[in-house]
């Protein structure tokens, strides 16, 4: 039952993210065509209109790049919101299907989208950036990395690894962060949106609370080098990791506690 | 079990109101029975219960012998008070939806009702009125071939016309097991159609009957009984 309520998560999701995505990679195809022909470079030869049309163009894309996150996040709120405790939840809670495939359903869509809008944005930079001189040192930049990797192998890899995984964690400790606070919000009988908000501050001065007092101080008592500056990382990033893994699990907990005990759709 | 659905001493509490005080009931299995009562009388509360979109503060309530979760919704089919289409789907994908979910789904069936109300199968939900929503809706939970069916003010936002249109798709779509619980205050539409009655106010059952023994013993129609009983 997963699998189909993946399928529709990502139907309802794609048409919005989709063509936002095409949109971007247009306009860096174009801001490309723009920037390869010099028409940002001030001087006579270049056409006036062609100048008005790259800045234009330009802008556009910036514009497109912050509400393509401002999307990510306002659709993540709206489809829990709507699809689970509003009118849409009649239909949900009466599909044979359990509470936390619903939530895993979401969080792994919700997660999915924003990882494709780093990668759209990342690609769309690459698309405008590329010429010979930034191939060159995007190459010098791959080869250092490959010496650091030959030199210190395994810390190297497991660095790496644990700063993946450690990303990974906190963008789903955030996001059921954001659903905790929705259900909770959801209680009050009036300024639902205000109240969630009112929790998800909350949860956020806690995190900030446990964390200050078991990492505060740790950075920066003595000044490291870089080797044992990456030592001392790879034994903080495991410890970070496990709060995220808690932190997860007890949004997690709280949102399916609450969507299983304290339902109430209007 | 002969009763598809049972509740003892089941009591719903929201905060500063009653609204299910101490209601012990059972529906036997193969009837349609009228769920009826004033407005605010705990139809809704009732019938939420029995979806498992409400947990009871106290008692127990059963469909088929089971606690509302997983294994009761695959048989009940639910018509919520409420449209819950998603906007952003058109009637096929609605159908595609419901047969995704609903192993008992009948898409042939869902097909033939939307051509005879001359709805569209490729029409967007969104541009759609209300009255059509909720034959759409209607369409898609009895071409279900559930055990039970949980009709919540089935024919309340739709014009006479269709409104025997709904009764009849009612009466011939359900099988000689299935039971149908009718929640609505338009007795006077559905009387013909039922087996038994529940009065209900204030969170209270007031009645429960046969519509036959309410014809021979008090020589009235359900609706009649109805004004009397709840007259203010």
């Amino acid at each position: 039952m997963l699998g189909k309520l993946l399928k529709y998560e990502i139907k309802s999701t794609a048409r919005v993210f989709l063509p936002i995505y095409g949109l971007i990679i247009a306009l860096a195809l174009l801001n490309k065509f723009f920037i390869a022909n010099n028409t940002y470079v001030y001087s006579n030869s270049t056409n006036k209109a062609m100048q008005i049309a790259a800045t234009v163009s330009m802008m556009t894309y910036v514009a497109f790049i912050v509400a393509l996150f401002v999307v990510t996040l306002v659709v993540l709120i709206r489809r829990f919101y709507r699809n689970l405790l509003g009118d849409e939840g009649y239909l949900s809670f009466t599909l044979p299907v359990s509470i936390h495939s619903h939530i895993d359903s979401k969080l792994i869509v919700t997660f999915m989208w924003e990882a494709l809008s780093l990668i759209v944005a990342g690609f769309s930079i690459f698309i405008m950036t590329i010429n010979g001189n930034t191939m060159q040192s995007f190459s010098k930049f791959c080869m250092g990395i490959s010496e650091v990797y030959e030199k210190y192998g395994p810390l190297a890899h497991q660095l790496t690894a644990e700063a993946i995984i450690f990303v990974i964690l906190s963008m789903l400790a955030c996001i059921l962060q954001i659903y905790a606070s929705i259900v909770i919000g959801n209680l009050s009988g009036k300024h639902k949106m205000l109240a969630s908000f009112g929790v998800f501050i909350g949860f956020g001065i806690v995190q900030q609370i446990i964390l200050s007092n078991v990492y505060g101080g740790r950075f920066g008592k003595n000044i490291m080098d870089g080797e044992s500056f990456a030592y001392f990382m790879r034994t903080e990033l495991i410890s970070m990791i496990i709060f995220s893994l808690v932190f997860a699990a007890v949004f997690y907990f709280i949102t399916d506690w609450m969507l299983r005990k304290k339902l109430n759709i209007e | 079990m002969d009763n598809i659905m049972e509740c003892r001493n089941l009591v719903k509490y929201y905060p500063g109101c009653l609204a299910l005080n101490s209601v012990s009931l059972a529906v036997p299995k193969g009837q349609i029975v009228g769920l009826l009562g004033p407005n605010g009388s705990g139809k809704t509360t009732l019938i939420k219960l029995m979806n498992g979109l409400l947990t009871p503060t106290s008692g127990e309530i059963l469909v088929n012998g089971m606690k509302p979760g997983v294994e009761t919704k695959r048989i009940v089919s639910y018509l919520p008070e409420r449209t819950y289409l998603n906007d952003w789907m058109d009637v096929k994908t609605m159908t595609d939806f419901f047969g995704d979910f609903y192993k008992d789904f009948r898409k042939d069936k869902a097909y033939e009702m939307l051509q005879r109300l001359g709805i569209n199968p490729k029409d967007r939900l969104k541009t759609m009125s209300k009255g059509t929503k909720e034959k759409v809706q209607l369409i898609l939970v009895m071409s279900r071939e559930a055990e039970l069916y949980v009709l919540d003010e089935p024919i309340g936002g739709v014009d006479p016309a269709t409104r025997d249109y709904i009764l009849n798709t009612i009466i011939s779509n359900y099988s000689e097991n299935a039971t149908v619980i009718i929640s609505t205050h338009l007795i006077s539409d559905v009387e013909k159609i039922l087996d038994g009655v529940i009065f209900i106010n204030k969170g209270s059952i007031v009645l429960t009957s046969t519509v036959d023994d309410i014809r021979e013993n008090e020589g009235k129609s359900v609706d009649a009984l109805f004004r009397e009983v709840f007259k203010c």
